[in-house]
């Protein structure tokens, strides 16, 4: 059976950047897939190749079987498309930005209103179905075309920073709004975003993207596991030599020491175990904890572990390349 | 048919910001009213000062011409004076637009044959006032030695006697073709082209390039929006302009389709030739300027507000070319004159194949990717 996405050694490439350098790729059917980096990294280029926007520089993607740059329309009849920016008609009510963009896929017109009907339901809208967009929140906004890009029943919905410039409590109700329908259409979800929560909580499988290419691609456990499969535990400890430093080291069940700020982050097998024997050396040392947390592995560790920067680094480095700069800039004002 | 999809967003949406649409409709007229206004064709109320220093009786009888040019048409609003100094001054100053000075010995020199002559000072400033009073002066000079005489009693004397093939229209009525075709011109800046502008400029356009919409749909979808709400609006300016200036379509029916067909033929033609020149334009900026670039340069050259016979050879070959030129010369045909098709049918033609050339062109060049 074909994949739902199966991309080979894709490239796009701009005059002054390649956006997507050599990427390769399988999402099955019925999966969750997120693509996860930082802004710039090259997501939305390969989300737009593979719905047909742009053409690929060299390399071939196929939707379910069918080639993105040989079949744009056979392939556009079998996907569903969420687009980064806001892209439903202000000027139109949430009815008729459904009802024309239904007829774009020649969908009958009784078959279409019924569809509409059950996906305004689905996502919360049939009270506002008669009202101008215009009127409509981001989050309301969102939820309408996530219902349009499912009005032709695709095979996949592509979802492109789908939640990006919301308030929590909307992300949150995007987030099961999509689990739902998953459950109930059994849909293969195509996902780009930098949010570290969102990939965790949705995907499947993840695939960080950095500088245009896939760095690591697994399931956010597996990728977690990955990395050690640590738990960490956080401290502020006001006495902190490197003594310390070197008797934590020796034990056995530690496995590294980096330092975020003031805090000092121990990685450890089992934080459970280890905890009261760190405490105890600690105080041996005359060392004394101001503050301590234990955390569960995330994938923001995972992202700094495979790319050796934060999300939020990263998405600097590339504000600063866009700049002309290699390093943040001093204006009058302060720091950019 | 998908592209009718298209059309039904974009009506929509002009339904939606009415605002827009009455604007459309408002100024063709308000330019109709201004320019008809501003430009009477005759030229009236021209004030001019006369000096006569001579009182002999030709001198009276030069007088009486012009007074009878100011009480009949009223070119001229006469204000006599015995300061010459004073009237040239009074033209330096502005308050006249010429200076008469009827010189001592003149009704002499008019009895002797010995080439009389008065002095026109005139604020050639004003090219088209001095012209306008020169030509009066001049005129009730060849009248000079005319005489009291009834027309029909000198069977001799030649006469000139103007017969109008047309009801008598005046300028603003003659201006009616030309303001339709610029409130067609109007519908072009906001809906075809620009609708699509505005979709690349709001990210909009994302949504419908992801679905399975053909080039042809998007760009036949696009124009038959534009089409249809720039027909109702020329419409809406027809009827507005023809009632403003009391012009009456005669022909019945068949002159009321010619007319339709040609605000059709004109307005697809336009929208097909902004949307070759716009269809990769992404900013609404750019709209503007070569909007307003392209109004200039069809406008003025169609014929619309000065006659294409007087315009100099470079811009009467490009009005051979200028879509506008045959649309108008075709409304006037039929609003002015009553003609039929035989009149109008160079024109039609012109339009259908520059219309086809657009719109093949619009279609070829449109990027239906991103």
């Amino acid at each position: 059976m074909a994949y739902a996405v199966e991309v080979k050694n894709i490239v796009k490439k701009f005059p002054s950047v390649t956006a997507v350098d050599d990427v390769s790729f399988n999402v099955d059917e019925g999966e969750i897939f997120g693509l996860l980096g930082p802004n710039g990294a090259g997501k939305t280029t390969l989300n737009r190749m593979l719905t047909c926007l742009i053409k690929p520089t060299s390399g071939q993607a196929n939707i379910r079987g069918l080639d993105v740059v040989k079949y744009p329309v056979r392939v556009r009849r079998n996907i569903g498309v969420v687009s980064q920016a806001m892209t439903s008609d202000l000027d139109l009510t949430a009815w008729e930005n459904l009802d024309i963009y239904g007829k774009y896929f020649d969908i009958p017109k009784t078959r279409r209103h019924e569809t509409i009907k059950y996906l305004l339901e689905t996502v919360g809208l049939a009270n506002r179905a008669q009202e101008l967009v215009a009127t409509y929140s981001g989050g309301m906004r969102r939820r309408l075309e996530i219902a349009r890009g499912l009005i032709h029943k695709p095979y996949i919905l592509f979802l492109d920073e789908p939640t990006t410039g919301l308030d929590p409590q909307s992300r949150r109700v995007i987030w099961d709004l999509l689990n739902k329908i998953r459950k109930e259409t059994k849909l293969t979800i195509f996902i780009t975003t930098h949010y570290m929560d969102e990939a965790d909580f949705l995907c499947d499988r993840i695939a960080i993207v950095d500088y245009g290419k896939i760095v690591v691609l697994d399931s956010p456990s597996n990728l977690k596991r990955s990395i050690g499969g640590f738990d960490i535990i956080e401290m502020l400890l006001s006495n902190y030599t490197p003594e310390v430093e070197a008797s934590l080291k020796a034990m056995q069940f530690v496995k590294n020491i980096t330092k975020k700020d003031e805090y000092t982050r121990v990685y450890v097998t089992d934080a459970a175990k280890a905890m009261p024997v760190i405490i105890e050396d600690i105080k041996k040392m005359h060392g004394s904890i101001d503050y301590l947390a234990i955390q569960k592995q995330s994938l923001e560790d995972v992202f700094i572990h495979y790319t050796g920067k934060t999300i939020r680094e990263a998405e600097a480095q590339k504000t600063n390349f866009i700049l002309g700069a290699g390093a943040p800039r001093q204006f009058p004002g302060g720091r950019l | 048919m998908r592209a009718l999809a298209i059309t039904e967003r974009d009506l929509r949406r002009f339904s939606r910001n009415p605002i827009v649409l009455i604007a459309s409709i408002l100024m063709p007229l308000v330019y109709l009213v201004i320019m008809g206004n501003s430009f009477q064709g005759e030229l009236k109320h021209l004030p001019i000062v006369v000096v006569d220093q001579d009182n002999g009786p030709y001198a009276r009888r030069m007088l009486e011409l012009l007074q009878a040019i100011q009480d009949g048409p009223h070119t001229l609003d006469m204000t006599r004076s015995s300061d010459q100094r004073a009237a040239i001054e009074g033209v330096k100053n502005g308050f006249y637009k010429g200076a008469l000075i009827i010189p001592p010995r003149f009704s002499e020199d008019v009895v002797k044959h010995v080439n009389p002559q008065v002095g026109l000072f005139l604020d050639n400033t004003d090219s088209i006032s001095a012209a306008g009073v020169s030509s009066v002066v001049s005129r009730s000079m060849s009248y000079l030695k005319s005489g009291y005489v009834s027309v029909r009693s000198t069977l001799a004397q030649s006469q000139f006697r103007p017969v109008e093939l047309y009801k008598k229209i005046d300028y603003d009525a003659s201006l009616v073709p030309g303001i339709i075709v610029m409130a067609i011109f109007m519908g072009t800046t906001f809906t075809g082209a620009f609708s699509l502008v505005m979709d690349k400029f709001l990210g909009i356009h994302e949504s419908y390039l992801s679905t399975p919409l053909t080039k042809m749909d998007i760009v036949a979808g696009i124009i038959i929006s534009g089409v249809l709400v720039t027909t109702l609006l020329s419409f809406i300016v027809m009827m507005g302009g023809m009632f403003m200036t009391g012009v009456k379509l005669a022909g019945g029916l068949v002159s009321f389709a010619l007319l339709l067909l040609t605000i059709v033929l004109t307005a697809l033609g336009l929208l097909s030739m902004v949307f070759v020149v716009l269809g990769r334009a992404d900013h609404p900026r750019i709209v503007g300027v070569t909007i307003g670039f392209l109004n200039v340069i069809f406008f003025f050259p169609s014929g619309a507000v000065y006659p294409i016979e007087s315009l100099p050879g470079w811009l009467k070959a490009f009005a051979r070319v200028n879509p506008e030129a045959y649309a108008v010369h075709a409304l006037k045909s039929l609003i002015l004159k009553s003609t039929g098709f035989v009149a109008i049918q160079g024109d039609i033609l012109f339009l259908l194949v520059f219309t086809a050339v657009m719109l093949c062109i619009a279609t070829a060049t449109f990027k239906r990717t991103m």
